[in-house]
């Protein structure tokens, strides 16, 4: 790749220094010729010495001033190409690197210089109908699904709190109770869904912008508690190994969510009698499970990818984990190493 | 005890209604902030249930008000927002509790239970049931005068049987009482059982009465 304004000149240049290079023989040629028909016309014989001497002058003289020049022209080129590319080109480079600061999750449209060059004109007002029409359809986007989510709320708060007043009928069968209750097991994984989604365009919809400075040791202290029960509950160990103290700055209920969803995905995904390690070192969180074989790595952090019949999860977890790392230039990497599933929570900013 | 439900859709304030409504509570409803305002001003309640989001004002101006007016009743808000910030706010103002749609009839009815009794019975909290006491300051269970030593979940589990008495209530309420927001992450409640069986046992062996029954097989009742 090289630049717009290189490219031109190096064409410039080359061309220059062929015309000027082939133009030393011809010098030459043509000032020979004078110089013999000269002294033939004022009969002056030379001894070959001295032809030779004239002969040599006359090449340096002209290979010094063809040089010559040649620098002249060159530097005249480059100077005059530069400038008045510059000029000529400036609007694209204003409108590329306004380009280039955009992003679409900041929602603010790009404002273009005026030029009164059309074909740039053009351009930039292209520029400018597929950002607003970007804008339109993500901010709609954003909008349909946070009101979708908050419209859903209130319909299965009825439906939840219709089965549950079935539930005290006084003459169930355990037949009907065990539909009122799959029922209601189906309707919490809907609530569930509901709850991920909202918590994704509320992340995407840039809320939650308070940061803390967050101990991450303590925070787990904080969480591992609620998740003993159930690990005990279906005979996992659950083993905490704290390498180093980890400071880090964010949003607390994000980061809550973020270990939450991972400690609860190994928990989950994990046979009765295994164990999940979870791992803290300087600058990263590492949580392990074993599993059978390796998960399918660029799936796995979009929406709705993981979900399936045997794993009734709400195909968000990891999705929700990506995006709040996204936010905080944190890196999650999956892996699969000696028979484990291996999520490493790098703290650290990489920069690109 | 009375309970004023501030909720704009009806078939769910029935709901609530109908499930609270018998065994101490009676329910009257609100559908607009004019109407709850009229309301207030001339009745007393025990626990007013709010819903953030009210056709005619905003929920938390009507809390406002509410504070203003300087009413007694406990405040548990009731929202299909479940934004922090308006959970924050309206803590700040002074509600006390806050409840995300959709969410366990059960669940509601201890919550209603917990505020009631703090707002009434400050300083002497004492739950009396047969022989059964909970001393609800101290989070100490005795029966027939005798203590009984309970973990915190089993204490939460009997507290929350308590505030739900007489009503059937499913496994999956009972494990997101007691594990909170992780619990609805999955879908296996067995934990539930541990808890349950030891605070039968530790009942049983105090020399309490079996109110503790399951029903259909996976359902609990605190039947008294």
């Amino acid at each position: 790749m090289s630049k717009l304004l290189n490219r031109s000149l190096k064409t410039f240049i080359i061309y220059a220094a062929l015309v000027l290079a082939g133009s030393i023989p011809v010098y030459y040629v043509a000032i020979n010729i004078l110089w013999k028909y000269e002294q033939l016309e004022h009969q002056i014989i030379l001894t070959p010495e001295a032809g030779r001497e004239d002969r040599l002058l006359i090449v340096g003289a002209v290979t010094l001033l063809t040089v010559l020049f040649f620098a002249l022209l060159l530097t005249g080129f480059i100077l005059l190409n530069r400038r008045i590319s510059q000029r000529l080109w400036q609007p694209f480079y204003n409108s590329l690197a306004k380009i280039k600061n955009f992003s679409l999750e900041q929602n603010k449209a790009i404002q273009f210089d005026k030029t009164e060059i059309d074909e740039f004109a053009q351009l930039n007002q292209s520029l400018d109908k597929l950002i607003t029409g970007n804008i339109a359809a993500y901010t709609q986007q954003k909008e349909f699904a946070e009101n979708a989510s908050h419209e859903l709320q209130t319909p299965l708060a009825i439906v939840q709190s219709k089965l549950e007043l079935l539930m005290q009928s006084q003459q169930l069968t355990t037949a009907q109770y065990n539909i009122i209750e799959d029922a209601l097991k189906a309707l919490s994984r809907v609530s569930r869904v509901n709850k991920n989604l909202l918590l994704l365009t509320k992340i995407e919809n840039s809320q939650y912008m308070e940061k803390d400075t967050i101990e991450v040791q303590e925070l787990l202290a904080n969480l591992i508690p609620q998740f003993e029960t159930i690990a005990a509950g279906k005979q996992i160990i659950l083993t905490i190994q704290v390498q180093a103290a980890v400071s880090i700055n964010g949003n607390r209920a994000l980061v809550e969510i973020l270990l939450n969803n991972l400690i609860t995905n190994a928990i989950r995904h994990s046979e009765a009698g295994s164990n999940v390690l979870i791992e803290l070192t300087p600058n990263s969180f590492i949580i392990s499970n074993p599993g059978e074989r390796s998960l399918q790595t660029e799936q796995l952090f979009k929406r709705f990818a993981s979900a399936t019949i045997q794993q009734p999860g709400t195909g968000l977890g990891l999705a929700i984990v990506k995006q709040i790392c996204n936010r905080y230039g944190w890196i999650i990497q999956y892996a699969f190493n000696n028979g484990r599933h291996v999520f490493t929570l790098h703290f650290v900013q990489i920069s690109f | 005890m009375k309970i004023l439900i501030i909720e704009d859709e009806k078939e769910l304030a029935s709901s609530i209604g109908a499930y609270l409504t018998g065994e101490q509570y009676l329910c009257e409803y609100a559908e607009t902030f004019k109407d709850a305002l009229e309301k207030l001003s001339v009745y007393v309640y025990d626990c007013i249930l709010l819903d953030l989001m009210l056709p005619g004002g905003d929920g938390l101006r009507l809390l406002e008000e509410i504070k203003y007016m300087k009413v007694e009743a406990g405040v548990i808000i009731i929202s299909a927002k479940n934004a922090v910030e308006d959970k924050i706010k309206g803590l700040q103002i002074g509600a006390d509790d806050y409840m995300a749609k959709p969410f366990h009839l059960s669940e509601l009815a201890a919550r209603i239970y917990s505020v009631v009794r703090r707002k009434q019975f400050g300083n002497s909290n004492i739950i009396q049931q047969n022989e059964i006491r909970v001393d609800l300051l101290a989070k100490m269970v005795y029966v027939n005068e005798k203590e009984v030593t309970l973990t915190r979940k089993e204490y939460d589990l009997l507290l929350y049987f308590i505030s739900n008495k007489n009503k059937v209530i499913s496994k999956n309420a009972l494990a997101e009482h007691i594990s909170g927001d992780v619990a609805d992450m999955f879908d296996n409640y067995d934990f539930v059982y541990a808890h349950i069986k030891n605070l039968k046992k530790k009942l049983a062996e105090a020399g309490s009465g079996n109110y503790l029954k399951t029903l259909y097989g996976s359902g609990y009742k605190w039947d008294i």
